[in-house]
């Protein structure tokens, strides 16, 4: 394997890194379900991608202005969801998805529609990515183990009785939520920057459950075992070319049989103790 | 002009229903998602195709054959993917991965036999459409309409009549107690499970008369998502509603607005429905527990 | 004596140099959607590049040289086309790529494959895949069949030479082939005086096209323009039949068979158009002899996978495998004779010229081939 393979599969899988932080902030620690989180990644990779080629905005900037966008959308759409039950919360992300779809197939002009759009600089390389990642882990472990992450995981594990004990529920799904897109925004950003062309189909909700799955095949309660899982399942597949077709059948005999046989994931709640070095020890459990 | 689109509206409604129903079973009694019904629709029309409909063998055997795998399916799948929840009494976010993930792998079962390439089914009915006063209908909706028809009424007896739907009701209801009054609770969940899998059978074939059989065929299970959740989750009568609803508005809108901005509004409108009357249509509202 | 010594040490170079020559392989790569929705495609030209370069290494090989195929899986998935194509070139060195059928992966590699030399020799028929925004052309993709504006002007320069003044359309909009084969068609059409009377859009999402045709059917067209997929075109040609649509069907290349066994009813009244003539004896000994041998039913992807390789092959015997070379004289390339027509690449924007397309139609389910057709 070339070094500029290795690279870019790196890369890549620094890239979904960063998107299964985001996914297990929402579905980790929150327990909620989307399957429109592919949909933020878009918006991240468009609304960067075409600042930059259309509106010759920098590309740090461009980043900036599509997180907040998405995180603006993100609040449109989470604001009445959060409040319902969770296979609602499902199922308007997966519409809001669709949706988003189909915008972006109907302004052609704008968007390049169903061919994409093309033309965008490569600005994400390995370092860039790596730093993002880094950055991003230790945000979503600080998340995690400060008070909102508490709160979040008291509301997954019961929302009525986080709600008794005085855990504004929806707002700490909210927060949840909105940092989530925040994170996947970015990582879409990252995206567009490196493949340097994105088109509709790469957003579908397959996606989104496929980022679910990752997170509970490293275990659900585990922020490390999300990303060791990432690197583990995304880079398993460049190593296993051979396979074809059946790809896909053995990896989900594999998930099925973690899901079964081992419900914790594969670290359970095991996690790495950068709580302890960035912070006070006591990390949050379910 | 505007009737034809109303029939054309039910005539995709009732393919939903057909979707949403085998869904909204497994929701009844097991409170959560079943994403694999789509995969299972898939999987059953292909064997109903390679089995029986390449062989030159005609609708009901093909129906037949569907049908039958469509049971196996879901009973093994219910072995093998969910059997240990169940037993562990997890939440029901391990159901809906496991569901996806199960689906996932019938979807690449399919693939690795039948490849990428869409099959067609032969022609069934020698009139492809009937015409009825300037109306036109294709004959296979109309046989589908009538299939589905029977089959939900043997449904509704089923679980209205029968000792076994009877159990099946009060597993829904709560699992737990049912389970103390001495109904075997796993073999319950087996039965509507067996259900839902020959009601996935039925779909597959008629989605592949109408729609040709191709390997992601069950991507439309998310239509019955959303027609059991409009319809309140769990409801088989909700569902029914929320699917010919949502097979009417979708034709209404794809006339109006065309079809690359109909998801867009279908969205819109689901949220502001959500917003006003989140329990569905018909549904009770189930209180979330872990 | 000095003379003796320089033939001797002629000879000994010259033998030396066979005797590795003899034993070289040139290494080509194939990065073709082997999976995922569009692998019918990929895999047929794959096997086409495959037969030929069969019977090139048959033969011989390339100035004794054996070509060596190594084919790569883009999964219809850019990310994994991406990497394939880095393996290809860095890993395995590869001089020259035979590429993609789709312009979604030929537009994600395009820009990727700057940074190198290999040329990729593709099927997507977007112009966006050979020419950039500001008009300049990627260094290393080269179109090898008639492009989208060719196309779509072909097909609608033809119907209205057959008679067709009013046209409906009706394509799918999440997909780039027929979004990018919509607009050629239509100017086409205007500007020989017929008229588009309604376009509709459909997406993936969308299986049930009856609300969408109701109008093109209650407008009487002469014509449905429909450039979609296959799967596509049978639901859209058995719906706009069961509304009591009995005019003509136009598609592109997708028409062509299997699509007449899988429909299930006749075809008549649909034209398409075809790379190659296949009712052609010489090609069908071809299909006789793939079907006998690979098992394979050869579609017209087979034949352009065909023709690519056999250009291959006359560059490669001209350069040896240097990519640099290779890719002069791509540039180069004039009256190659190939299955599919004449092939002259316009070094301008690295796509054939003038390449004919050939009108097909259908008597029940016969493939009637109608004339070979260039657009103006």
């Amino acid at each position: 394997m070339s070094s500029v393979l290795l690279t870019n599969i790196l890369t890549q899988i620094l890239i979904n890194v960063i998107c299964v932080a985001g996914i297990y902030v929402l579905t980790g620690m929150t327990g909620m379900f989307s399957l429109g989180q592919a949909a933020f990644m878009a918006i991240g990779a468009y609304v960067s991608g075409l600042l930059v080629t259309k509106a010759a905005f920098p590309f740090l900037p461009a980043c900036a202005a599509a997180v907040a966008v998405a995180v603006a959308v993100g609040f449109v759409v989470g604001f009445p969801t959060v409040r319902l039950r969770r296979d609602y919360i499902s199922l308007v992300t997966l519409g809001f998805g669709e949706a988003i779809t189909g915008i972006l197939n109907y302004f052609t002009p704008i968007t390049g529609g169903a061919s994409g759009l093309t033309g965008i600089p490569k600005k994400t390389d390995l370092g860039l990515a790596l730093v993002s990642a880094l950055i991003v882990v230790a945000a979503v472990g600080l998340f995690k183990t400060s008070k909102y992450g508490r709160q979040c995981i008291a509301v997954k594990s019961d929302d009525l009785a986080a709600k008794a004990m005085g855990v504004n529920a929806p707002r700490i799904k909210m927060t949840a939520f909105l940092l989530s897109v925040a994170v996947t925004a970015y990582s879409g950003c990252l995206y567009a920057f490196y493949t340097t062309y994105v088109d509709p189909t790469l957003f579908g909700w397959k996606k989104s459950a496929e980022w679910v799955i990752i997170v509970f095949f490293g275990g659900v309660n585990s922020l490390t075992g999300s990303v060791l899982s990432t690197v583990v399942l995304g880079g398993l597949p460049e190593f296993l070319r051979f396979l074809g077709e059946y790809r896909n059948v053995i990896y989900a005999i594999l998930v099925l049989l973690i899901i079964n046989f081992r419900p914790g994931g594969l670290l359970g709640e095991w996690e790495l103790p950068f709580g302890k070095v960035l912070r006070r020890p006591d990390t949050g459990g379910e | 002009m505007q009737l034809q689109i109303i029939l054309n509206g039910l005539a995709l409604g009732s393919v939903y229903a057909l979707i949403a129903t085998g869904f909204s079973l497994i929701f009844n009694i097991l409170k959560f998602s079943n994403f694999a019904h789509g995969a299972t629709m898939a999987f059953c029309a292909f064997a109903g195709y390679f089995v029986a409909a390449a062989n030159k063998m005609g609708l009901v055997p093909t129906i037949a054959v569907a049908v039958a795998t469509g049971g196996l399916v879901a009973l093994c799948g219910e072995f093998v993917a969910f059997r240990s929840i169940t037993v562990r009494n997890a939440s029901p976010i391990y159901y809906f991965v496991s569901s996806i993930t199960l689906g996932t792998l019938l979807e690449g079962l399919v693939t690795i036999k039948a490849g990428a390439n869409f099959y067609n089914y032969p022609l069934f009915f020698k009139k492809r459409i009937m015409k009825f006063h300037g109306l036109v209908i294709s004959t296979s909706d109309v046989i589908m309409f009538c299939c589905s028809a029977a089959a939900l009424l043997i449904l509704v007896w089923v679980i209205r009549k029968t000792r076994l739907g009877r159990g099946l009701r009060a597993v829904s209801f709560d699992r737990d107690t049912a389970g103390l009054m001495g109904i075997n609770v796993i073999r319950t969940i087996q039965f509507a499970f067996l259900l839902s899998g020959m009601l996935a059978g039925l779909a597959g074939v008629f989605l592949g008369i109408n729609y040709t059989l191709y390997p992601t065929l069950g991507s439309l299970v998310v239509k019955g998502f959303i027609a059991s959740v409009i319809g309140g989750l769990g409801s088989i009568a909700g569902a029914l509603i929320g699917a010919v609803l949502l097979g009417l508005a979708e034709t209404q809108l794809v006339n109006l607005v065309g079809s690359t901005l109909t998801p867009v509004l279908t969205f819109v409108i689901m949220l502001v429905f959500l917003l006003l009357r989140p329990r569905g249509i018909a549904g009770s509202n189930i209180q979330e527990k872990a | 004596m000095k003379r003796i010594v320089a033939i001797l040490f002629t000879t000994v170079t010259l033998f030396t140099a066979s005797l590795f020559g003899a034993g070289k392989e040139i290494v080509i790569g194939c990065l073709q959607d082997i999976s995922g929705p569009t692998s019918s495609l990929g895999k047929m030209v794959e096997a086409g590049a495959k037969w030929h370069i069969d019977e090139i290494n048959a033969k011989g090989g390339v100035n004794g040289a054996k070509i060596k195929m190594i084919t790569y899986d883009t999964k219809a998935d850019v990310n994994e086309a991406i990497n394939a194509l880095t393996r290809a070139i860095t890993s395995d060195k590869v001089c020259a790529i035979i590429g993609p059928p789709i312009a979604n992966i030929v537009l994600a590699i395009a820009p990727i494959s700057e940074q190198y030399n290999v040329p990729i020799l593709h099927l997507a028929v977007d112009i966006r895949s050979e020419i950039k925004d500001d008009g300049t052309t990627y260094k290393n993709t080269f179109g090898m069949q008639p492009n989208n504006l060719q196309m779509g002007a072909i097909m609608g320069q033809y119907a209205i030479k057959n008679g067709f003044k009013t046209f409906g359309v009706m394509y799918n909009q999440s997909n780039a082939y027929a979004v990018s084969l919509l607009e050629p068609f239509t100017k086409a059409v205007t500007a020989a005086g017929g008229t588009v009377v309604k376009e509709v859009a459909y997406t993936a999402n969308d299986k049930d096209y009856k609300t969408l045709l109701s109008p093109l059917v209650s407008a009487k067209v002469d014509a449905i323009y429909m450039p979609n997929y296959t799967q596509d075109l049978i639901l859209i040609t058995q719906q706009a039949r069961g509304l009591g649509y009995e005019g003509a069907l136009i598609a592109g290349l997708d028409a062509g068979p299997p699509f007449n066994t899988m429909l299930g009813e006749d075809c008549d009244k649909i034209y398409y158009i075809n790379n190659v003539d296949d009712t052609e004896p010489k090609l069908k000994d071809m299909i006789k002899a793939v079907k006998e041998k690979a098992g394979i039913d050869a579609t017209n992807k087979f034949f352009l996978g065909y023709d690519i390789a056999g250009i291959l092959n006359q560059v490669l015997a001209e350069t040896g495998p240097d990519p640099d070379k290779i890719h002069d004289a791509m540039l180069k390339v004039k009256d190659y004779d190939g299955l599919t027509g004449k092939i002259t690449i316009d070094p301008a924007n690295h796509m054939p010229t003038g390449l004919e397309m050939v009108m097909f139609t259908y008597k029940g389910t016969t493939p009637v081939m109608l004339e070979r057709y260039s657009a103006k």
